[in-house]
């Protein structure tokens, strides 16, 4: 072989390399050009309107000491509120595996639950208060990461996990016509389906012989063939395929074993201290657990009692702050996602500075959260929140705190992209942040 | 003369004919035989809520109304997980498994198999199979073993005609 030849070859070797998909140790393959940063985001929505003076600014002492480092004690008025919890299952607090923002912004639009859920999936503030019965009509991050990631993941790799019904179901796929159900996320309340009105109505499903599943197979087959349309045409919501829909049919099924056989009772040895929003968490784990998703968005609610109870607000954001810290155990101990996870948290909007009427047991006055959608008169408590990111010491600057105005909810959804690496894929007609103008990627190395 | 004869001849025969022609003319009623009209398969372009479809299943399978705690029950665990069709199976394999269900025992009706066919598709599908489809049911009832009449409601059950009305 001649130099010129061996140039010539070693030059061809070495571009295929480059072209070449990469097979990773998890058994992922991607292209080289995907630049990921980790290959799993999990976005905790700490929703129900967390009010910064209770959170990250220690009104009452620290409420979070799994989520957040000093505060001192829980004043003492509503400390009789506040139920037993042991010990969280992390060894320092979770800031300090990640960046803080401290005073993150929810800045435009009506500070409304669905409103804000909204916004944080989709990545657009919205102006008016949306109809609680219609899918955003912006893509979520859902669509645009089952759409925009190369290669294209199927809805088992991306997960929306509710606590609570109403609107919340809608917030897996929008109406946008370049995007919807067929890029939405598999979408799962589990508060209601591994309920007892759930294993009554599912629990126990006829099962058939190999042989009468195949004849079902091919009846059901031609009878598909005879008619005209599909039953994705019906525009029912998003469908798995088939292998996939029997993976949900048996992870579903598995969860109902548990529950009968008495796991799902004190799973985490916090008592009766164990309320939804941590249940929510725990079943968003057992997915985790199962399936390793790509993505995953989970909601929290039960603070919304402050609308009426404030020391029951307070002892649910110390609820719902065990359940973060659980949640981050869990993702560290499930291989496939530990070191490969970045997590962000954040509420989806706060709570006004003026409380309401409602006076609990402990004489405190509760809070709504109405701030005037011009984003300057009155009372804009309720658009200061924090955000909290944490993730790979490799990705994720560890213990960094950013105490100045920074940062907004449209952010989040450009940066779960870009960890993922399909930002640059997002058409600018999306009208989405730029990942370099976000100013959480300060959070990221 | 002879001209004159002749007229005379004919002129009865004339009147004869004309009046003959002249006779009422019946009044013929063309009428088709009295059909049931269905919906066939391809004119179904609606697709049901989900309270359309829970109800239905219920009244298909147990012969009765939907109890309203049922309901309420089910479109609870509906809203509950977003992929419908996988949540819809389920639903039907459930009601499957629950005692008081009235799907045929045989896939024959007083050993006539044809007629099982038929009452399954209007039963289920509200039409009658074509010749096509009663061929094929015929066939699998005839070559498999394993085809139950409840294979079979499954079957048509989850498909996606069910789906549509």
């Amino acid at each position: 072989m001649d130099r010129r030849h061996f140039i010539r070859k070693a030059g061809l070797a070495a571009a295929g390399a480059f072209a070449a998909p990469y097979l990773l140790p998890g058994g992922r393959l991607f292209a080289s050009s995907g630049l990921r940063k980790v290959n799993h985001v999990v976005f905790l929505l700490f929703a129900g309107g967390v009010r910064n003076l209770e959170s990250v600014q220690f009104n009452d002492g620290n409420l979070m000491p799994n989520m957040l480092s000093g505060g001192g004690t829980i004043s003492p008025d509503i400390l009789p509120a506040i139920d037993f919890l042991p010990p969280g299952p992390l060894s320092q607090p979770l800031q300090n595996y990640g960046t803080l923002f401290r005073q993150f912004r929810y800045k435009e639009g009506p500070t409304g639950h669905y409103n804000g859920h909204t916004v944080a999936v989709t990545g657009q503030y919205v102006s008016t208060d949306l109809n609680i019965r219609e899918a955003p009509c912006n893509p979520t991050v859902f669509e645009y990461y089952r759409k925009h990631n190369s290669p294209q993941q199927t809805a088992l790799n991306s997960w929306w996990v509710a606590n609570t019904l109403g609107p919340y179901p809608a917030l897996n796929y929008s109406s946008d016509p370049g995007y919807g159900p067929a890029y939405g996320a598999n979408f799962i309340s589990p508060n209601f389906l591994i309920s007892q009105d759930g294993f009554d109505t599912l629990g126990d499903p006829s099962s058939f012989s190999t042989a009468e599943a195949a004849a079902i197979r091919n009846i059901r087959k031609f009878a598909n063939g005879v008619f005209n349309k599909s039953y994705t045409d019906s525009g029912q919501g998003i469908v798995n395929t088939e292998s996939e829909a029997q993976q949900l049919q048996q992870f579903i099924s598995d969860l109902y074993g548990k529950a009968q056989s008495g796991q799902y009772i004190n799973p985490w040895g916090v008592g009766t201290s164990m309320n939804s929003d941590m249940y929510n968490v725990m079943f968003a784990e057992e997915i985790i657990q199962q399936f390793k998703p790509e993505l995953l968005v989970v909601n929290m609610q039960d603070v919304d009692i402050g609308h009426f109870d404030f020391s029951q607000y307070a002892n649910n954001l110390r609820k719902a702050d065990w359940a973060a810290a659980h949640l981050w155990s869990i993702i560290q101990s499930t291989p496939g996602m530990a070191n490969d996870t970045v997590l962000v948290i954040a509420p989806e909007h706060g709570r006004n500075f003026s409380p309401n009427t409602s006076v609990d047991a402990y004489g405190r006055l509760a809070l709504d959260h109405t701030a005037p959608t011009d984003g300057t008169s009155g009372d804009q408590m309720a658009r200061e929140i924090f955000c909290l990111i944490v993730g790979p010491p490799t990705v994720v600057k560890q213990g960094f705190v950013v105490n100045s105005v920074e940062g907004e909810s449209t952010e989040i959804v450009p940066v779960i992209a870009n960890m993922l690496g399909f930002d640059n894929n997002i058409p600018g007609s999306a009208g989405l942040k730029s990942y370099n103008q976000c100013d959480l990627a300060q959070a990221f190395y | 003369m002879k001209a004159f004869r002749i007229i005379n001849f004919f002129t009865p025969l004339l009147l004869v004919l004309m009046l003959a022609s002249c006779e009422k003319e019946k009044d013929y009623i063309y009428e088709v035989n009295p059909v049931n009209v269905q919906q066939g398969g391809s004119t179904k372009n609606n697709a049901k809520s989900t309270v359309e479809f829970v109800t239905i299943a219920w009244a298909d399978l147990f012969g009765t109304q939907i109890p309203q705690q049922e309901l309420v029950k089910l479109n609870t665990v509906y809203s509950a997980f977003g992929d419908k069709k996988l949540i819809e199976d389920r639903i039907l394999l459930n009601l499957l498994n629950k005692p008081g269900i009235q799907v045929p025992a045989a896939t024959n009706v007083n050993g006539d198999t044809l007629k099982f066919i038929q009452n399954t598709y209007k039963k289920l599908y509200n039409r009658s199979p074509d010749a096509f489809e009663q061929y094929y049911m015929k066939e699998q009832i005839r070559l498999n073993t394993a085809i139950s009449a409840t294979v079979i409601w499954y079957a048509l059950m989850s498909a996606d005609e069910y789906r549509y009305y």
